[in-house]
């Protein structure tokens, strides 16, 4: 089921342009900066963009099929933020570095990859680091790439033991945990490198005016999700109404807590549901959002719901309606999709809590880009992070003994 | 591996979380290791009316073992006193047995093959 989706997305590449111009376009995303907000459709076209998402998808359904691991919500959401950010900043060629790194540790334990495999995955968030450096630098490229290889091995080899000890900073109220882990990483190394000198760009590539190919594009792909769903739950929403009685928080697991057929109807619905905010609010559906749009499907089967997610949107559009910015911001709209990171503060505490959570999210998230130069491409879960290490301890304070 | 007696403790605070979470004013908790396996057992009594809930016990810790979630997530066990982490001992640990009847106190029993 989630190969079927690759191939779609490759078929759908190759629908919208030419054999050589998707080969092209590869190329070019291979080679550019991936650094955030860099949406593929603008650097190698919709054709080679939905293919490099395709086949990043795949890989990672193959890896995870050679590891012999059970398709859990956790496989789901892997493989669907792979799928995500292969719209914008994962490519075929970055993220392998960052993988050796994470296999290496687990050698170095003499322990099984399978069990870091998701650590791996995850953490390619920080594959713009590798092409940053081998690229972009102003050094040979006798000396950039190997530099480039070594840090991306590097951050995968530290990525571990630092993911599993973070988590514990916001006990699993921000789903996307390895975010807020390379948004320090991140942070750190950028630190270190603007030390010796290097410059590092903003950069904002974000296509407009593909709403109605890509907006059909997703309808189909969702419609096709809840379809198959009722077909495995005998045509009915049996036990769909169960999820909303879970919070959400790290872990929630829904294939395992109550079963496939009614979690695709929860990652389609979702889907759905996020695809409609983006064109009721008059934004673009290009890489970037639909990478969120994908991000909040993959975790629909492990974590969030309508109950818990809707708070967050409210959160943001709120926010967007009082501050300085417009709700159809670039930055306003990813803010609202990768936002419901903080899904569980309402799932636990209550929609109040995450109106306030989605507020507060939408004015950090724009101020913590900076720190790792853009090239944490989970900047949403390094402000996640943030905000729920914020939020928890003060609302558990005040929060009446049970 | 590492941490594989932390683990251990996280998991006995895990289990004693709940148990508060159920009402218990008397618990017992006992840790044996052996060559093959830790056995954690505990026994507490809980308020009545709560059978539901410890049917619900039962479903979590039931859920299989899951090496590559565990790795990543084990730090979250026993950590946080709003929510419960029951399928994430589930999915640490190889075998749960649960017995309860009403009146009577509620003996867990799991054990973690090494």
């Amino acid at each position: 089921m989630l190969a079927l989706y690759g191939v779609l997305f490759i078929l759908f590449g190759f629908l919208m342009d030419s054999p050589q111009r998707i080969f092209q376009g590869l190329r070019q995303i291979i080679v550019e900066p991936d650094f955030l907000i860099t949406d593929y459709i603008g650097v190698g076209g919709l054709g080679a963009t939905f293919v490099n998402a395709g086949l990043l998808t795949l890989m990672a359904v193959l890896l995870l099929y050679k590891l012999d691991i059970k398709v859990t919500g956790a496989t789901i959401s892997t493989v669907w933020i792979m799928a995500g950010f292969g719209l914008f900043g994962k490519n075929i060629f970055n993220i392998w570095f960052i993988m050796v790194g994470v296999w290496l540790y687990a050698k170095f334990q003499k322990d099984k990859f399978i069990k870091y495999v998701y650590i791996g995955l995850f953490g390619t968030s920080l594959a713009p680091m590798v092409t940053q450096i081998m690229f972009i630098t102003n050094l040979s490229k006798w000396l950039s790439i190997p530099l480039g290889v070594v840090t991306g091995i590097l951050i995968g080899f530290i990525l571990p033991p630092l993911s599993a000890y973070l988590m514990r900073v916001h006990q699993g109220f921000n789903l996307y945990n390895i975010g807020f882990t390379a948004g320090i990483i991140g942070t750190i190394f950028v630190s270190v490198l603007k030390s010796y000198g290097l410059v590092l760009d903003t950069r904002m590539i974000w296509t407009t005016g593909n709403n109605w190919i890509l907006g059909s594009f997703l309808c189909v792909l969702f419609f096709l999700m809840i379809g198959i769903g009722l077909y495995f739950n005998k045509a009915s929403f049996k036990n769909y109404q169960k999820f909303f009685k879970y919070s959400g928080r790290l872990i929630t697991d829904f294939v395992i807590l109550e079963g496939f057929a009614p979690s695709l109807l929860n990652m389609g619905i979702n889907g759905l549901m996020s695809t409609f905010y983006v064109l009721l609010i008059r934004g673009d559906l290009n890489g970037p959002t639909i990478g969120g749009i994908f991000t909040i499907v993959g975790f629909s089967a492990f974590g969030k719901h309508l109950g818990n997610m809707l708070p967050i949107f409210i959160g943001v559009f709120l926010g967007g309606l009082t501050k300085i910015w417009n709700v159809n911001d670039p930055a306003i709209v990813l803010a609202a999709l990768f936002g419901t990171t903080l899904a569980p503060i309402a799932g636990e505490f209550g929609w109040k809590f995450g109106v306030l959570a989605g507020f507060l999210h939408s004015s950090v998230v724009l101020n913590v880009g900076f720190l790792h130069g853009g090239v944490n491409l989970y900047n949403n879960g390094f402000s996640g992070g943030i905000v729920a290490a914020t939020l928890i301890p003060i609302i558990e304070a005040f929060k009446k003994e049970v | 591996m590492k941490h594989h007696k932390l683990k251990i403790s996280k998991i006995v605070d895990e289990l004693m979380n709940y148990c508060f979470y159920m009402g218990s004013t008397h618990i017992h908790v006992d840790v044996q290791e052996t060559e093959k396996y830790f056995k954690i057992y505990c026994k507490c009594n809980y308020k009545e009316n709560s059978l539901k809930k410890v049917e619900k016990l039962v479903k979590l810790l039931n859920c299989t073992k899951h090496e590559e979630i565990e790795e990543y997530y084990w730090t979250l066990t026993g950590d946080c006193d709003v929510a419960n982490e029951l399928s994430l001992v589930g999915m640490m640990t190889d075998e749960a047995i649960v017995k309860y009847s009403e009146g009577q106190d509620l003996e867990i029993t799991l054990y973690r093959y090494k």
